[in-house]
């Protein structure tokens, strides 16, 4: 175990409780190395906002069964529930049928969006690249010519429409602001 | 309409005043205004309480100008729509508990989803903050580019000895030693178990040891149940609950040792807070606890409980090792305080370069001053508001004066009775802004009676100034943008809120006429911005400005500047005719309230009454929520200047029984007359005029005989009080008074 201050002196507080620990016949802790906590990793909103309307879509089945109530109430509370869900399954599934399926049409609805979020990202992101590379060229002035009757080959060739790209695990992250 | 300074407001999802997330917010409000930034506060669940504070988030309508900071924790609706607010957005990040400790409850996807919003809105903000320098980290990872720090800060005076509540103290004096405080909600990350393992290992070396968990729980939770249990086989844990800042002070100055075994913190304000409360701290180095404690206290990285429990032991018995750690805490706590997040949420909001309005006026320029006060104009009673008004008209010969006041005319509704907009009063200019909610008087002096004379938090403070009023945003939008076109801005009376939440927004041009009483109001640490701020602060008596230095020792320059008195010719027989009044009386002239003791004064004479058949008659003038009656009392009501002339010119006495006077412009003007004064011994202004003046006697408010034998004294002495009345009243000149307030007009420019 490491203790950490300023305004002690570590090693001298543990060599005093060690030697504490040891009048009680009881280890000193061993000597760590103190790693700083990492952060949390990036949540990707689009998929995670996709598994989510995936598990909660169907508004019949219901949340794990709490209540803050302590004691014989909190008791109570809790088999009244499981009893009206056990009893109203059936009606429930009735009254959320319409809602079940508009779930369902919004879940499928966003997979479509997020998708093509994802692929316009990746096109913005190679266009950029693209870019990149030819902006330090420089551009020599124009040149006064005389009309020609042959169409010249654009610098930049705009690549053909793929198939939809799926989603990858990590999206890339957007690179516009303000939803432009 | 281009404005001068934008405007910044705060969103947070849920505003409950115990809340880590709502405080900071409240706080952040303030060291916005010493930004110069007006807004307002926003949450998306608000219960009706605390309205006045926290407006609903569906009232949010930002200009493209505007800022909106959104406090961003656990998922929220918010987070989504702060993406399509049209005008620029601000993220502030408390951070989020990591999922795992909620594994298989409802809390765990609102948790991750938190996540998912934090890195959905990278590309939407203009400014990304977090609270610790671990917050920034993670919202780096989650996409954020130029990520700000901007630390949570306490105020330490809120947390000394003085401020613990005497019950809870005297409840917690009797317990065993060492006393172990944690500061927490129980729930899962936050590792009471380990606490409790703790205590345990601790009470095998001192078997009388006491751990007080201050914090909300769920009673009826099954994780706390088994928790509650083993405690309860452990024996000395005590489970506080949730208490009130005064309790908390009293559980932190009780203890002997602060531990935390939080496994995941964004910041950790309790840690600061006991550190302000000078009791050592021990805690588990997760996330950003290292770099709250900032090398301070006693970290640790291992829970080898019985290795804690001896340091436990160590620090409560080693007086030398104890105080070398509340010192080197003490340097923390002065490393987290206002004024450095001020600068740093000053430093990251300067890119979006809020203050657009000119910056100077040239030197050669009429002087302008703007004045701020609750109410305005002619048909307002009020010594204050009164004082405003004489004060404006006499400076608007040598200055450009412009009014920054309410359409209120009634300070007990604030109702909106005046029309909005700038008019003028002779010289003056008066810009008059709506009140945005009217104040329910019943309600608010229950509240009052539930807050004063007690130890508050900052949000209970600022609460009560949000209900006391009156709330005129627009007013303090337009001192915001209008702060540059002024030399200075003279605020009228500290307790409301366009003084308490003005001030601070022109700071560097504001003096302060603060007309200070003893009263509860007074001993609010939120006071400090009406102070502390200012450039300068204006007495009106000698008495005033030492309240003022006893209250406030770090208080502005002070300067004692009166009043001029310019009597009307009086014509006493007029008034009697008028009100049928025969014999002598003595007069109340002033506001019908009890807290101006006017009840209490009408006792007083009903005592003298049937006691003399030749008692004075009493004359009341004024209006108020107070309709006094009884044998021999006149109400006049309100009346006007001549009829007050009048009026004073024919007393036997004037009768002062407010206990709460920071001049008695009434006092004054019935010396100037040559009428003696009967004060309020309680009073130490109007006691002070008195003894200065020889021109009268004071009595004890709730005296019978004192209040007789004062009357009987000024009947006998009169014409001696009455010489003595018009030589003080003499020295009361408006042009010593102007050129005074001149003279602080010019200090300001100068060092401007």
């Amino acid at each position: 175990m490491k203790l950490m201050g300023k305004d002690i002196t570590p090693a001298k507080v543990m060599a005093l409780v060690g030697e504490r620990l040891a009048a009680r016949g009881l280890s000193s802790p061993g000597d760590t190395e103190l790693t700083p906590e990492g952060v949390e990793a990036r949540v990707d909103p689009l998929s995670f906002n996709l598994r989510a309307l995936e598990e909660n879509a169907d508004a019949s089945v219901g949340l794990p069964l709490e209540t803050h109530r302590d004691g014989v109430a909190g008791r109570a509370v809790v088999i009244a529930k499981r009893v009206f869900r056990q009893a109203g399954q059936i009606f429930i599934n009735e009254a959320l049928g319409r809602q079940r399926a508009f779930n369902g049409h919004v879940r499928d609805s966003y997979a479509q969006l997020a998708a093509e979020v994802i692929r316009l990202r990746q096109r913005v992101a190679e266009l950029e690249q693209q870019k990149v590379v030819v902006a330090p060229v420089a551009t020599p002035p124009p040149r006064v010519e005389a009309p020609s009757l042959t169409v010249k080959k654009p610098v930049l060739k705009a690549k053909k429409p793929s198939r939809p790209v799926p989603a990858p695990p990590s999206a890339p992250r957007p690179t516009t602001r303000r939803g432009k | 309409m281009r404005r001068g300074v934008a405007r910044v407001h705060q969103l947070i999802p849920c505003f409950t005043p115990a809340d880590a997330m709502g405080q900071a917010a409240v706080a952040w409000q303030r060291v916005l205004r010493h930004l110069g930034h007006t807004g307002t506060l926003y949450a998306d669940e608000v219960a009706p309480e605390w309205r006045s504070l926290v407006r609903p988030a569906s009232e949010l309508r930002p200009t493209p100008d505007d800022v909106v900071l959104y406090h961003h924790g656990i998922a929220s609706p918010l987070a989504s729509r702060v993406m399509h607010l049209p005008c620029r957005r601000g993220l502030v990040f408390h951070n989020i508990t990591p999922a795992r400790f909620y594994e298989g409850t409802r809390l765990a996807e609102p948790l991750v989803a938190g996540r998912a919003q934090v890195a959905a809105m990278a590309g939407f903000v203009d400014v990304a903050i977090g609270v610790s320098q671990f917050n920034a980290r993670e919202l780096e990872v989650a996409g954020h580019r130029d990520v700000k720090v901007v630390p949570l800060f306490v105020e330490p005076e809120r947390f000394v000895a003085a401020s613990a509540d005497v019950r809870m103290k005297a409840r917690l004096e009797g317990a065993g030693r060492p006393r172990v405080v944690s500061v927490s909600r129980v729930v899962p990350h936050k590792r009471m178990e380990d606490l409790i393992a703790l205590h345990e290992e601790l009470r095998r070396v001192a078997p009388r040891a006491e751990l007080w968990v201050v914090g909300g729980f769920a009673a009826g939770n099954e994780a706390f149940k088994k928790l509650k249990r083993r405690a309860d086989a452990v024996g000395g844990v005590t489970f506080l609950g949730r208490v009130s800042h005064a309790e908390l002070v009293a559980a932190y100055r009780s203890a002997d040792v602060f531990v935390s075994m939080s496994e995941h913190e964004g910041f950790g304000v309790p840690l600061v807070e006991a550190m302000a409360a000078e009791l050592p701290v021990l805690a588990f180095g997760a996330a950003a606890v290292p770099e709250t404690m900032g090398g301070r206290g006693l970290v640790f990285d291992e829970k080898h409980f019985a290795a804690l429990a001896e340091v436990v032991q160590l620090v409560t018995a080693d007086e030398a090792l104890r105080a070398k750690v509340i010192a080197g805490q003490n340097e923390r706590v002065a490393e987290l305080s206002f004024e450095a997040t001020t600068r740093a949420l000053g430093a990251a909001l300067a890119p979006l370069q809020l203050d657009a309005a000119p910056r100077s006026r040239p030197a050669s320029a009429r002087r302008r001053l703007g004045i701020v006060v609750q109410r305005f104009g002619e048909e307002i009673t009020g010594g204050a508001e009164s004082l405003a008004r004489q004060v404006a008209q006499q400076l608007s010969a040598q200055v450009d004066v412009e009014v920054f006041t309410s359409c209120a005319t009634d300070h007990l509704s604030w109702a909106n009775v005046l029309a909005p907009g700038t008019s003028t009063d002779d010289a003056v200019t008066v810009h008059r802004f709506p009140v945005r909610r009217a104040r329910r008087i019943r309600e608010f002096n229950r509240l009052s009676d539930r807050l004063f004379n007690r130890p508050l938090d900052f949000v209970s403070e600022t609460h009560w100034l949000a209900e006391q009023g009156p709330d005129a945003p627009a007013l303090l939008d337009a001192l915001a943008a209008r702060k540059h076109e002024f030399d200075a801005f003279l605020f009228f009376t500290y307790l409301y809120a366009p003084t308490v939440w003005g001030v601070p927004l022109v700071k560097d041009h504001a003096l302060v006429v603060a007309t200070t009483h003893d009263e509860p109001p007074l001993a609010f640490g939120a006071m400090r911005d009406v102070f502390e701020a200012p450039r300068a602060l204006v007495s009106l008596t000698p008495e005033e400005k030492a309240l003022v230095e006893k209250r406030f020792p770090k208080a502005a320059r002070r300067r004692v500047i009166g009043v001029g008195i310019e009597p009307l010719t009086p014509d006493p027989e007029r008034f009697r005719e008028h009100f049928g009044i025969k014999g002598p009386y003595l007069l109340y002239v002033g506001r019908m309230e009890a807290g101006k003791g006017v009840d209490e004064l009408v006792r007083r004479h009903q005592a003298l009454v049937s006691a003399f058949h030749d008692a004075p008659t009493l004359v009341l003038a004024g209006s108020g929520d107070l309709k006094p009656s009884g044998t021999r009392v006149v109400y006049a009501g309100r009346v006007d200047e001549q009829t007050k002339w009048d009026a004073l010119g024919g007393a036997l006495a004037v009768v002062m029984p407010s206990r709460y006077e920071s001049l008695s412009l009434v006092t004054l003007e019935a010396f100037a007359v040559g009428t003696p004064v009967l004060g309020n011994a309680a009073c130490d202004v109007v006691r002070g005029q008195i003894e200065r003046s020889g021109a009268g006697h004071t009595f004890t408010l709730t005296d019978d005989d004192g209040f007789r034998n004062a009357v009987q004294r000024v009947g006998s002495e009169r014409e001696t009080l009455s010489r003595a009345a018009k030589k003080y009243a003499t020295q009361f000149r408006w042009d010593a008074v102007v050129r005074a307030y001149l003279e602080e007009i010019d200090l300001i420019r100068r060092k401007s």
